[in-house]
C-alpha cells in the first residue's frame, strides 16, 4: 500500500487537496503564536480554551450546515437570520408550552424555512445567492416583527441546561453539541451515498443527473439542511444567553463563511470538509478571543484580524495557475 | 452679538422647559439621576486606589465616535488613578458576542470591568460569570435586567437622555420660531438610549401648541434614511424640519435635502458628526446637534468604579448634562461632548 493510499484511508485526511491541510498547520501555528505571546495572560487556561469552543458552537454548527450547501455549488445567506427567528420562535413558544414544544417549533421553523429556499433553488430554478438574499431581508424584518423588538426570555432550567448552559459529567453542553456535530456531519459527508451525491452535484451537476442522481431534490435537501443547523445554532444561543432577540445571528453569515472557505471547503462547489470547518470556526474564535487578550484596541482587533484571514485564505485556496 | 443671541435663547429655553431636566431623566429602573459632577475621590481614596493596583477592562455595545470618547474619559480617569486597562471589547449590537466578550475579558482577571449592555433583558446570564469571578461591574446608560445596584454593580454612568430630547425639542422650537410642522424619525428598535431620547423629542414639540409633527417613520436600518428623507419631502413638501434620531442617519436625510435642493427645511438630530457641523457652520439646513458630554460619562464611570473597588457605595444613576450645540457655539460643545477641538475643516479655531 503507497503512502498516498494509507493518507486516503485516514478519515481525517482523505480526499482532500494538500492545501487543506495549511487550515490545520496555520491553527497550530496561531495557537502557538498566542501561547507564547499570552503566556501570563490567561489564553492557555482550560477555563479560557473552554470558552473558545464554546464561544464558536454556534458557528460551528452553521458551518457544518453551510459545507453541505456550498459543495452542492449553491450558498445560503439567511442563515443568520434564521437564527433570530427559530431562538424567537422556541422562546415564544416556551412561554406557554413544554421546551419540547419550543425546540420543535424553532427546528420547525427552520425546517420551512429551508423548505421555502429550496423549493425556489431547486423547482423555481432561481439562484440561490438571490433566493437566500431576499430570505435573509424577509427574515430580518420578521424577526423584529414577530415580538415587536422586545427580547423573550426563557427560564426553564432544562432547555438552557441541554442548550448552551449547562454540562455533563463536567464536559459543557456546548461542547457537546459541537462533537456530536462534527461527528455526524463528517460521517454523512464522507460516508454516506447522500454526501457522495452532495459532492458529485457540485462537481458537476450534469454529469451528476446523467449518473441518476436526483438533483433538483439534493438542492431542496441540502438548503434544508443548512437552514436546520442554523435554527440549532438559534436554540443553543438561546440557552446560552436564556433569551432571545431580533439581533441573535445577525452578524454570524461572514464569519460562518470565512469559517468554512479558511477551513478548505470550495467557494464554487465540488470540494469540502467538516473537519475543516470546525477548524476554520475555532480559528475564528481563537482570533477573536487572543486579540482581545492581548489588549488592542478594538479598530486594531478588526485590522489584524482581517490581515490573518486574508493570509489564510490565500494559502488555502491560492488556485494553481491558469 | 452672537454671545447676547446665545444667552438669550438660553434663557428661553429655560422658561419652556417643562421643568428641570434632571428631575425628568430617570434611570432604566426608575432611578432619581445623580449630578455626575457630585463623585469625586478624596486624595486619600485616591491614594488607596493607587495603592490597590487594580485593573480594569472595557465592554462596549458597538464602536463609533461616541463610544470612542467614553472609552477615552474611562482610560484617561483610570491612568490617572494608577488603574490599568487590560482589555476592550466591541459587541457590534450582538447580545450572545458581549456574553463571549465578558468570558475572554475575564480570563485577565480584571478588577472591574465598565460596559454598556447590549440588551438589559439577556444581559443577567451575560454578566452573570463576573459576579461569580468576583470582577466588579460599572454599567453604561443601562444595567441587566434583575441585577441589584450596590451588590451587583457599582452604578450606572449615563447621559441625561430625556434631556437630549427635550434639548433637541426646544432648540429646533427657537429655530423655527416656535411654530411650524415637523418630520419625525425615530430609531425603531428597543433601544432603552435611543427610545428615552425620541420620546422627549416628540413629547417636547407636542407641548408647543403651533408645532406639529407631520410625518413620523421608525427607522432599523440607518442606511434607509435618505429613502424615509425624500418620502417625507414628496408626501409634505412644506416641511419645516425633520427630527432625525442620530447624526449618521441624519447625514444621509442632509444628502436627500440637498439632492432635492431644499434650502428651506431645518434638520435636529443627536451625536455630534463632522459633516453636519459644517453644514451648520455654513448655515445651512442643520439648526442644531445635541450632544452629550460623552467623555464625561467615561470620566465618571472610571471614578465610580475606583469608590466602587475602594468597597464605597455610589449613587445608582449618574448623569451627565446635555448641550445643544448651535452655529454659533461648535467648538464649546466639540470640546465639552468628545474633550477635543472641532475638526480644522468647520474652521471655528
Amino acid at each position: 500500500m503507497s503512502v498516498q493510499d494509507t493518507l486516503r484511508r485516514l478519515p481525517l485526511i482523505g480526499r482532500l487537496d494538500p492545501s487543506a491541510y495549511v487550515v490545520y498547520v496555520g491553527f497550530l501555528l496561531i495557537l502557538a503564536v498566542f501561547a507564547v505571546v499570552l503566556r501570563d495572560d490567561g489564553f492557555l487556561t482550560a477555563s479560557n480554551l473552554l470558552n473558545i469552543v464554546q464561544q464558536t458552537a454556534p458557528v460551528t454548527i452553521m458551518a457544518i450546515g453551510m459545507v453541505y450547501v456550498l459543495t452542492a455549488g449553491e450558498i445560503d445567506l439567511s442563515v443568520g437570520s434564521v437564527v433570530a427567528v427559530s431562538a424567537l420562535t422556541a422562546a415564544v413558544v416556551m412561554r406557554e408550552h413544554h421546551w419540547v414544544l419550543g425546540v420543535a417549533a424553532g427546528l420547525g421553523a427552520g425546517a420551512v424555512i429551508g423548505l421555502i429556499n429550496g423549493a425556489l433553488v431547486a423547482y423555481g430554478r432561481l439562484p440561490s445567492f438571490l433566493v437566500t438574499l431576499a430570505t435573509m431581508g424577509l427574515l430580518a424584518g420578521i424577526a423584529r416583527w414577530m415580538t415587536n423588538l422586545q427580547s423573550v426570555p426563557v427560564t426553564d432550567a432544562t432547555f438552557t441546561g441541554l442548550f448552551g448552559s449547562g454540562s455533563l459529567f463536567g464536559v459543557p453542553s456546548l461542547v457537546i453539541w459541537t462533537v456530536l456535530a462534527v461527528a455526524i456531519g463528517h460521517y454523512v459527508y464522507r460516508e454516506t451515498r447522500f454526501g457522495a451525491h452532495v459532492l458529485a452535484t457540485g462537481d458537476n451537476p450534469r454529469a451528476a443527473r446523467a449518473a441518476g442522481i436526483k438533483v433538483d431534490r439534493l438542492r431542496l435537501k441540502v438548503l434544508v439542511l443548512g437552514s436546520m443547523c442554523a435554527a440549532l445554532a438559534g436554540l443553543l444561543y438561546l440557552g446560552r444567553i436564556q433569551g432571545a432577540r431580533y439581533t441573535l445571528g445577525e452578524t454570524d453569515l461572514l464569519t460562518v463563511i470565512a469559517a468554512v472557505i479558511v477551513g478548505g471547503t470550495r467557494l464554487n462547489g465540488g470540494t469540502g470538509t467538516v473537519v475543516g470547518a470546525l477548524v476554520g470556526s475555532l480559528l475564528m474564535g481563537m482570533l477573536n478571543n487572543g486579540l482581545i487578550l492581548m489588549g488592542l484596541a478594538v479598530s486594531e482587533q478588526m485590522i489584524v484580524r482581517g490581515l490573518i484571514i486574508l493570509a489564510a485564505v490565500a494559502l488555502t485556496l491560492r488556485e494553481p495557475q491558469r | 452679538m452672537l454671545r447676547m443671541t446665545a444667552a438669550s435663547l438660553a434663557v428661553a429655553a429655560m422658561l419652556v422647559a417643562p421643568a428641570s431636566a434632571l428631575d425628568a431623566t430617570k434611570g432604566p429602573h426608575g432611578e432619581a439621576a445623580t449630578p455626575a459632577a457630585s463623585v469625586t475621590l478624596t486624595p486619600e481614596q485616591e491614594a488607596r486606589v493607587k495603592e490597590g493596583k487594580f485593573t480594569a477592562a472595557l465592554s462596549w455595545h458597538t464602536t463609533s465616535d461616541w463610544s470612542g470618547a467614553v472609552g477615552q474619559g474611562a482610560r484617561d480617569e483610570f491612568a490617572r488613578l494608577g488603574i490599568e486597562v487590560v482589555g476592550e471589547t466591541d459587541a457590534g449590537f450582538d447580545a450572545a458576542r458581549q456574553k463571549s466578550d465578558i468570558e475572554t475579558l475575564l480570563a485577565k482577571k480584571p478588577s472591574v470591568i465598565v460596559s454598556l449592555p447590549v440588551d438589559p433583558e439577556t444581559a443577567p446570564e451575560a454578566y452573570r460569570p463576573a459576579l461569580a469571578a468576583g470582577t466588579k461591574l460599572m454599567f453604561v446608560d443601562n444595567a441587566p435586567k434583575g441585577f441589584v445596584h450596590g451588590t451587583d454593580y457599582i452604578a450606572i454612568s449615563s447621559a441625561d437622555l430625556s434631556q437630549m430630547g427635550t434639548k433637541a425639542g426646544q432648540a429646533l422650537a427657537e429655530k423655527l420660531g416656535r411654530k411650524g410642522n415637523v418630520g419625525y424619525i425615530f430609531h425603531d428598535a428597543d433601544f432603552y438610549v435611543t427610545n428615552q431620547r425620541d420620546r422627549a423629542f416628540k413629547a417636547t414639540i407636542e407641548s408647543f401648541p403651533d408645532m406639529k409633527i407631520v410625518a413620523e417613520q421608525g427607522l432599523a436600518d440607518p442606511a434607509r434614511a435618505e429613502d424615509i428623507g425624500n418620502a417625507f419631502l414628496a408626501q409634505n413638501p412644506n416641511l419645516d424640519a425633520i427630527y432625525v434620531t442620530w447624526a449618521e442617519p441624519a447625514e444621509l436625510v442632509l444628502a436627500a435635502l440637498r439632492n432635492a435642493g431644499n434650502k428651506n427645511t431645518k434638520i435636529v438630530t443627536l451625536d455630534l458628526s463632522e459633516p453636519l457641523a459644517l453644514d451648520m457652520v455654513r448655515d445651512g439646513n442643520v439648526a442644531a446637534i445635541v450632544a452629550d458630554e460623552a467623555y464625561a460619562i467615561g470620566t465618571t464611570a472610571a471614578r465610580a468604579a475606583a469608590l466602587g473597588l475602594l468597597g464605597e457605595q455610589v449613587p445608582p444613576f449618574l448623569a451627565v448634562d446635555a448641550i445643544a450645540v448651535t452655529r454659533d457655539d461648535v467648538k464649546e460643545g466639540w470640546n465639552r461632548s468628545l474633550h477635543r477641538d472641532p475638526p480644522a475643516s468647520l474652521g471655528v479655531e
